[in-house]
């Protein structure tokens, strides 16, 4: 019984969060976040003038809901870079029991290191978008 | 939420939670380890467990009980979930300190892990998925209060601001 209520809460949760996704890629390919109002600002550009790694990512995600890849790239590269990276590590953490050749693979490109050079990365994009 | 970890004497399994460990169709002697038990016990004497296995009979009379020696640490097993994917992206669509601090956090799951702590490392990622939480719900706060003003606007003023 605990088992099928169980069930019922996942697929229900999951339908409601799939609804959203879709209504929200729905807005978001209609409206170019710059010329409308209704979505959120970043708070650390309101609040520094700043750029932080994650502005223009709304207008980036317009720009490839409507398959424009060069313009989501001058919107916001990262995004555009990190979208196939995470795709593909959630597609491993999907494997059940992943073998000694993906969990080495898993290592190389999501491991310690890997870690370091992403907020290497991160850290660097956010300094030269602000000066360049 | 309470995960579970099991070995089979030369891997260890998981973090399960109690849900997943049903399907793993673990034994009364598979040594399970989870953060407040502090050492592996088999699974039949956590009383939280026994309802795994009510369908599995009793070990038949007069038989004697494996004991497993202690299990060694095995590094060809997946690490506890680093939740590195769902801060990165956090940190890409803005919901910016937590992003980061979710990034730090999956750096220590990976480091302990790979170190052999893996007690530690468990700890790290339910940091992790805290600093996942902050971050997607602050996000999907603001989305609402931003969309809430944005109809609120346009009811004042018969448009939607911005859109032309």
């Amino acid at each position: 019984m605990a088992d099928s209520r169980a069930v019922i809460k996942k697929t229900l949760l999951g339908s409601i969060a799939l609804l959203f996704l879709l209504l929200l890629a729905v807005l978001y390919k209609k409206y170019n976040p710059l010329e409308s109002a209704f979505f959120p600002a970043c708070p650390f550009r309101s609040l520094t003038g700043l750029l932080c790694p994650g502005c223009g990512s709304q207008r980036a995600i317009h720009h490839l809901l409507n398959f424009d890849i060069a313009g989501a790239f001058r919107e916001n590269m990262l995004l555009v870079i990190a979208i196939p990276y995470l795709i593909a590590g959630w597609v491993i953490e999907l494997i059940p029991r992943p073998g000694a050749v993906l969990l080495k693979w898993r290592k190389i490109f999501y491991g310690p290191r890997a870690i370091f050079f992403i907020l290497f990365v991160i850290i660097t994009y956010w300094i030269l978008r602000n000066i360049l | 939420m309470k995960k579970y970890f099991y070995t089979d004497g030369t891997g260890n399994f998981g973090p399960f939670t109690l849900e997943e460990l049903r399907d793993e169709n673990l034994a009364r002697e598979t040594p399970v380890w989870f953060h407040e038990l502090g050492e592996w016990k088999s699974a039949g004497s956590i009383p939280e467990l026994t309802e795994l296995f009510k369908m599995t009979p009793p070990p038949p009379p007069g038989s004697t009980p494996v004991t497993p020696g202690v299990p060694k640490f095995d590094f060809n097993q997946k690490p506890p979930k680093s939740w590195l994917l769902e801060s990165v992206l956090a940190t890409v669509l803005c919901c910016l300190p937590f992003g980061i601090i979710g990034i730090v956090y999956a750096s220590k799951v990976e480091n302990r892990f790979f170190s052999g702590d893996l007690e530690g490392a468990v700890r790290a990622s339910r940091n992790a998925e805290t600093w996942t939480y902050v971050s997607f719900f602050t996000g999907l706060v603001a989305f609402v209060v931003s969309m809430g003003i944005a109809f609120a606007v346009m009811q004042s003023h018969g448009r939607f601001p911005g859109c032309y």
